[in-house]
């Protein structure tokens, strides 16, 4: 079953007294996906994301034509609050969407804002501290938590609303390899046990290699490819300027499949590599 | 030339950040300050020059203890960029934000416009110097940024997470103005940095900071060996080394890389 969680349709958009950001956007990403959105700074990812969830154009205003669908609705007339209730926004400033004193309230803001019950927001505030791995957190004052754990905290605080989407702006530009990697692993693990839609913005694909099923890759305000992650890759390697955007394991694979005209597997680890290579190549002095 | 001394450091009588760091950086270096999220790398920067102070040993900026200096003392000695460039935005257009060191220095007009292009140049920030410093690109300001401090005309530069962010073409364009300066110009360099790839092409030795403890100084080569485990430091080997080194290769870059490798005998087709 393929059924489409966000659809643009021939979509431009401009900021006000801005030149055009996007350009003639037409994308499906499929529900169930893992899709991870990538291409240089400035080829309006970040504005793509805002689309998704609404708050582009309604809060930014601007110029803008075409149709973008969430789950097979238009957001045109949509308020974002509805909208929020099933695809929920991360972005890259995480520090900007936290509100409250406490990582209960924080949770509970939400929540509270869209309606429900104080029994249904403490159980939900509940899970959503555990999903995170921050149980039993809800008295913690937000200046207690480590940076990690306050962006752990937002993400906490998206899902309690359970929506069916999610959307993250370059979640870990401001972590170490390591944090980058623990909030990925935590992410694709919320991913597999909600069935949900998850699309990131990454500029390293390296961290989302293991888990993306999907890619869109973006270049100056236009989609250069989507699809599957092997489609995109291959698509992205036929274009020079974008080809350093794939990760370097997937560069040396679509560089050797082109150069001795071999197929090699799907690598989405450096162990996959190896043994390919290993079984297949021999290093020599430099051809 | 920076050296510390035995150095210990806790904010405000919290945690010790730095534990009895003892490390010398030589004129010209150029140095990656390697370590995860808290391991200290940014205080012992700040403790180079002058922003904080140890709360035992010493730090010497070319053989002077910097313990009763602040950091406009030493600011044409060690410049400092910032992760965020937004946060070093003062002035309303390239020109003046290049300038305003040289101009709170007092250093003469000609002095400070000659300094000022001088540092435009060397960021390749010359046909900007009249624009509004935010309407420029994230690479740009971030170069902005680096002009920012060079007017100052230190000898050293530091340079928190500069490439951060960026996409792969913008880093090659800073890591290739400060390679320049460091090559050219003889400016030590010390890069406080996540990117493995980029200490590994660019930096000739490496500092590794774990919990406030210096885990590792030496050439980067031999920290990026492919074997090495990285994990207890909270860093991680990068793919091209892991991959160079299970094939027995020395490469760099991609296309190094597949350039050494041959099909086996009846693999290629």
């Amino acid at each position: 079953m393929n059924e489409t969680a966000i659809k643009f349709k021939n979509f431009h958009y401009g900021y006000i007294n801005s030149d055009s950001i996007l350009h003639d956007i037409n994308l499906d990403i499929r529900k169930g996906s893992f899709t991870v959105i990538s291409g240089p700074s400035g080829a309006g990812k970040t504005t793509l994301c805002k689309a998704m969830v609404g708050i582009i154009p309604y809060y930014y205003g601007g110029r803008y034509a075409g149709e973008v669908e969430v789950l097979g609705a238009p957001t045109k007339g949509k308020r974002v609050s509805d909208l929020s209730m099933r695809i929920g926004l991360m972005l890259d400033d995480y520090e900007s969407q936290l509100v409250s004193i406490t990582a209960g309230e924080e949770i509970a803001f939400g929540l509270l804002n869209h309606g429900f019950a104080p029994e249904e927001v403490e159980l939900r505030t509940k899970q959503a501290l555990l999903d995170v791995g921050l149980p039993g957190r809800e008295n913690y004052q937000l200046d207690e938590l480590s940076g990690g754990q306050r962006q752990r905290l937002l993400l906490a605080s998206i899902l309690a609303v359970r929506p069916e989407i999610l959307v993250l702006d370059e979640p870990v530009s401001a972590m170490d390899p390591e944090g980058a990697q623990g909030l990925y692993k935590l992410l694709y693990k919320i991913y597999k046990e909600y069935n949900m839609t998850v699309v990131v913005v990454e500029h390293n694909i390296n961290f989302l290699l293991s888990y993306a099923t999907d890619m869109i890759v973006m270049n100056k305000g236009c989609v250069a490819a989507q699809g599957s992650f092997e489609q995109a890759a291959a698509m992205t390697y036929t274009i020079p300027e974008l080809r350093r955007n794939l990760p370097e394991l997937w560069q040396i694979k679509l560089h050797l499949e082109k150069r001795f005209g071999v197929s090699l597997g799907d690598w989405r680890k450096k162990e996959d590599a190896i043994k390919e290579l290993k079984e297949k190549f021999v290093g020599g002095a430099l051809g | 030339m920076i050296e510390a001394k035995a150095v210990n450091f806790a904010y405000n009588r919290g945690q010790p950040v730095i534990n009895d760091v003892t490390c010398k950086i030589e004129d010209g270096e150029f140095v990656a300050l390697l370590g995860h999220n808290g391991s200290g790398k940014t205080t012992l920067s700040r403790l180079f020059m002058a922003l904080v102070h140890p709360r035992s040993g010493q730090v010497f900026v070319d053989g002077d203890n910097i313990e009763n200096l602040e950091p406009a003392d030493l600011a044409h000695q060690v410049g400092y960029v910032f992760q965020n460039p937004d946060l070093q935005i003062l002035e309303d257009n390239v020109f003046s934000e290049v300038a305003y060191g040289p101009i709170c220095k007092k250093l003469p007009k000609d002095a400070v416009k000659e300094q000022v292009i001088a540092a435009l140049e060397a960021m390749g920030l010359e046909n900007l110097a009249d624009a509004y410093p935010r309407t420029l690109s994230f690479g740009q300001k971030r170069r902005l940024g680096v002009a920012a401090a060079l007017a100052l005309n230190p000898r050293t530069l530091i340079l928190d997470e500069i490439t951060n962010g960026q996409d792969e073409q913008e880093k090659d364009n800073m890591m290739a103005y400060l390679e320049k300066l460091n090559k050219e110009k003889g400016i030590t360099i010390i890069l406080i940095t996540h990117d493995m790839n980029i200490a590994r092409k660019y930096a000739r030795r490496a500092i590794v900071l774990n919990n406030g403890d210096l885990v590792f100084d030496g050439r980067t080569q031999d920290l990026y060996n492919g074997e090495r485990d990285l994990n207890e430091w909270g860093l991680s080997q990068p793919v091209l080394a892991v991959l160079s080194a299970a094939m027995g290769l020395s490469a760099y870059s991609v296309e190094e890389f597949c350039q050494q490798l041959f099909p086996k005998e009846g693999d290629e087709r």
